[in-house]
C-alpha cells in the first residue's frame, strides 16, 4: 500500500516535470524551428555556410549522424536485456526504446530540412533503387529500424515483453540497427577520394560510438527523469541505478572509443596520403581536445573509480559530458574531412575555413527540442519506467528486504 | 554506341580560360560556377618555381563514383558515355559532390562566390528556375541537366549534351574545323584558339582522340582513384597533371 501511494506520487511527479520540460522544448523548438524555416523560405540553402568549393556538409549533418547513431545506441543497449538475456538491464528498456524513436526522428527531421528536396525521396529512392549507393542502404535501414522501434514500442506498452514474437522484433531490431549503423559508416567509409573517412574502420567506428552515444543519452535521461534524484525511482529501477552494470558498460564503451580515436590518430598524423592534413588541422583545434579530454578521458577515469561508479552526481556527469564530446566527436569527423579540397579552381584556399551559420545553429538546435521534447511526450503518457511484471515485483521485494 | 571522350594538350594550352568563359555564356552559369576550371598552381620552392595552369572539366568517368553514391539515380551514364544529372530526380544530398574526386560539381543554392552583387537577387527567378538571366541559352532539358538550373539541385559539365547528342549517328571526330561536325562539338573545343582540344569517339580506335592519347602518351588525372576518367591529357615537354589534389594555389 505504502509502496503503492509512493509510485502514484512519483509517477504524478514525473508528469508534472515532463510538462515543463515539454513546454520548454515547444519553446525552443518553435523558436529555432520558425527561424530555420524562415531562412530556408526566403534565403533558402544559402543561408548555410556550406560551399561547392569546400565543406559541402557542415552541422546539420553531423547532427543528423548525431541524433541517428545516438538512437542506434540505444537500441543496443536495450537489446542487452530484449536480445542477449541480461535482465537486470530491463527497468531501463522502455525508456531506451522510446528515446531511440524520438532520437531518429528528430535525426530524420533535421535531415529533411538540410535536403534541397526532401519529398522527392519519397519516390525517387524506390524508383531508383540504386542499390550502389551506402546512402540508399542507409535510408532503408534506418526505416526498418524506425518500424521495428515502433512496433516493439508497441509490444511493450501491451505487456508484451518476452513473448516468442516480441523477442523476434527485438532480434529483428538489433541486427538491423547494426546494419543501419555500420551503413551510415559505410557512407563515409566507401569514399576512397576523402581519405580521412576511408576504410572498413569507418563502419566498426561508428557501429561503437553509437553504443556510447546511447549508453550515455540512457544515464541522462533516466536521471532526468526523477529529477536527478535515484531516492524518487521506483525500487527496481533505483537499484539498477546504485549498481554498477550500467557504469562498466559505459566505461568499457568510453574506453573502446578512446583506442578507437588513438588508432585513427596515429595512422592519421603518421601517414603522408594526399588528403590526410586534415589530422594535422584537428590536433591544432582545442575543439578536439576538449573531446578528447573533457569528453572521454575524464568520463572514463570517473567510472573507473569504484566510488564514482554508483553515485548519481558523477554518473550524471560523465553521461553530459560524453553526449557533449560525442556531439563534437560528430561534428570534427564530419567537417576535418571535408577540409582539404578537391580539384576546385584557382581561388580556392588549400584549407577550406568552416564555421556553422546562424540557420545551420537554429537546425541543430531543434533537433534537439525534437528529441528532448518528444522525451518529455514519452514520460508524460507511457510510464518509461516499466519493466516486465516479474522483474518489477521481484526487484521491489529485493530493495525492500 | 559512342563513347565520347575528350584530349587536352597541355602542350598547346596557353592557360586563356578561354574554354572557362565559353562553357559559362553556353550554358548560362553563374559568375563562379566554373564547370570547365582552368586552375593555376605553382610548381617548386622559390626561386626555382614554375607556375602551371591545367583545364579541368567533368572527367565523365567510365567508372564513375558519382553515380555510384547518388542514392537515387539522378546522375546517370547515358548510353554515350555522357555523365548527366537528372535536374527532376535530384534530391540535393551532395553525396556526389564529396564523391567527386575532382571537385567538378556545384550545389545551385549557395552564397555567391565572387563579391559584388548576387545574380540570383539582381535576376530573381518567378518560376522553378534558381535565377532568370537575361542571357540564357536556348535549350532547356532538365532530364539531362541542360539549362538554367531549378531550386536546390546539383550541375556541373555536361560535355555540352546539347549539342554532342545532335551529332548524327557513327560520327567518330567532333572537330570545329568541320563545318560539318562544328555545331556539334562541345563549346569549349569550339571556342580553344590554340585548338589543344579534341572531342571524339574513345570506342573508335581510328578517332582522333585515340590517336593523340597514342601519340603523346595520354594520362589520366588521379587515376590510381579508379574512376577512369574519359578526359585525357597529354603533357608533352611543357605540361604536367597534377599527382595529388592539394596542389599549391597561388
Ligand atoms: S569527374 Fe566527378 S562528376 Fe564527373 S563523372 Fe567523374 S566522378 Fe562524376
Ligand atoms: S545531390 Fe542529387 S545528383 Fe548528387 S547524389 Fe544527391 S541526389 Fe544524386
Amino acid at each position: 500500500m505504502i509502496a503503492n501511494n509512493r509510485n502514484n506520487d512519483i509517477s504524478s511527479h514525473v508528469r508534472s516535470e515532463a510538462n515543463a520540460w515539454l513546454v520548454a522544448c515547444i519553446i525552443v523548438g518553435g523558436l529555432s524551428g520558425a527561424y530555420m524555416l524562415y531562412q530556408l523560405m526566403t534565403v533558402g540553402h544559402a543561408s548555410f555556410n556550406t560551399s561547392s568549393d569546400g565543406i559541402n556538409w557542415g552541422l546539420p549533418i553531423a547532427a543528423y549522424v548525431f541524433f541517428a547513431l545516438t538512437s542506434s545506441g540505444l537500441t543496443m543497449i536495450a537489446s542487452l536485456a530484449t536480445v542477449f538475456g541480461f535482465e537486470q538491464f530491463y527497468p531501463i528498456v522502455k525508456r531506451c526504446i522510446w528515446v531511440a524513436i524520438v532520437t531518429l526522428v528528430a535525426g530524420f527531421s533535421v535531415l529533411a530540412f538540410e535536403l534541397g528536396h526532401p519529398f522527392r525521396m519519397l519516390w525517387a529512392m524506390p524508383t531508383g533503387m540504386q542499390v550502389m549507393s551506402p546512402m540508399f542502404w542507409m535510408g532503408v535501414f534506418y526505416l526498418i529500424d524506425l518500424v521495428l522501434l515502433i512496433i516493439k514500442f508497441y509490444l511493450i506498452v501491451q505487456e508484451d515483453w518476452h513473448s516468442s514474437f516480441s523477442r523476434l522484433i527485438g532480434i529483428a531490431g538489433f541486427v538491423a540497427v547494426i546494419l543501419a549503423s555500420g551503413m551510415l559508416g559505410l557512407l563515409f567509409g566507401s569514399v576512397a577520394m576523402r581519405p580521412m573517412w576511408f576504410g572498413s574502420f569507418t563502419s566498426i567506428y561508428y557501429m561503437l560510438t553509437a553504443a556510447l552515444s546511447g549508453a550515455a543519452a540512457i544515464v541522462v535521461t533516466t536521471y532526468m527523469a526523477f529529477d536527478f534524484d535515484s531516492r524518487n525511482m521506483p525500487a527496481n529501477l533505483r537499484a539498477f541505478a546504485e549498481g554498477d552494470q550500467m557504469p562498466k558498460v559505459f566505461a568499457t564503451l568510453i574506453g573502446i572509443t578512446l583506442v578507437m580515436i588513438l588508432t585513427r590518430m596515429w595512422t592519421g598524423l603518421w601517414s603522408n596520403l594526399d588528403g590526410l592534413e586534415g589530422f594535422h588541422v584537428l590536433v591544432k583545434s582545442p575543439l578536439f581536445w576538449v573531446e578528447l579530454l573533457f569528453g572521454l578521458v575524464l568520463p572514463f577515469w570517473m567510472m573507473l573509480q569504484p566510488g564514482m561508479q554508483t553515485r548519481v552526481v558523477p554518473q550524471m556527469t560523465a553521461a553530459f559530458l560524453v553526449l557533449g564530446g560525442m556531439a563534437i566527436n560528430r561534428y570534427e569527423f564530419i567537417v576535418s574531412g571535408q577540409v582539404v579540397p578537391m580539384f576546385k579552381g584557382t581561388w580556392v584556399n588549400s584549407l577550406e575555413p568552416y564555421f556553422p551559420s546562424m540557420t545551420e545553429w537554429a537546425m541543430a538546435v531543434f533537433g534537439l527540442a525534437v528529441a528532448l521534447g518528444g522525451y518529455a511526450i514519452g514520460e508524460k503518457m507511457f510510464r518509461l519506467s516499466a519493466a516486465p511484471a516479474h522483474e518489477e515485483s521481484g526487484k521491489l521485494a529485493g530493495a525492500s528486504a | 554506341m559512342a563513347k565520347w571522350g575528350m584530349v587536352i594538350d597541355l602542350e598547346k594550352c596557353v592557360g586563356c580560360q578561354a574554354c572557362t568563359i565559353a562553357c559559362g555564356m553556353e550554358n548560362t552559369r553563374l559568375p563562379g560556377e566554373h564547370w570547365q576550371d582552368v586552375i593555376f598552381f605553382q610548381e617548386g620552392e622559390y626561386p626555382n618555381t614554375e607556375i602551371k595552369w591545367f583545364p579541368r572539366p567533368c572527367m565523365h568517368c567510365e567508372n564513375p563514383s558519382c553515380v555510384a553514391v547518388c542514392p537515387v539515380r539522378a546522375t546517370y551514364k547515358s548510353e554515350d558515355g555522357q555523365v548527366l544529372i537528372d535536374w527532376e530526380r535530384c534530391i540535393g544530398c551532395k553525396y556526389c559532390m564529396i564523391a567527386c574526386p575532382y571537385g567538378v560539381r556545384f550545389y545551385t543554392e549557395e552564397k555567391a562566390r565572387y563579391g559584388g552583387p548576387n545574380m540570383k537577387d539582381v535576376f530573381p527567378s518567378n518560376d522553378a528556375h534558381s535565377w532568370n538571366p537575361p542571357w540564357r541559352m536556348p535549350q532547356e532539358d532538365w532530364k539531362h541537366g541542360v539549362g538554367v538550373q531549378p531550386h536546390d539541385v546539383v550541375s556541373k559539365c555536361t560535355f555540352c549534351y546539347h549539342r554532342v547528342s545532335k551529332a548524327p549517328k557513327g560520327t567518330v571526330d567532333l572537330d570545329p574545323q568541320n563545318p560539318a561536325t562544328r555545331e556539334f562539338t562541345p563549346a569549349c573545343v569550339v571556342t580553344c584558339p590554340t585548338g589543344a582540344r579534341f572531342f571524339g569517339d574513345l570506342a573508335n580506335p581510328d578517332s582522333e582522340v585515340n590517336k593523340q592519347i597514342a601519340y603523346k602518351n595520354g594520362v589520366r588525372l588521379l587515376d590510381h582513384l579508379g574512376n577512369k576518367p574519359q578526359v585525357y591529357y597529354l603533357t608533352g615537354e611543357g605540361g604536367s597533371v597534377p599527382a595529388t589534389r592539394s596542389i599549391k594555389k597561388i
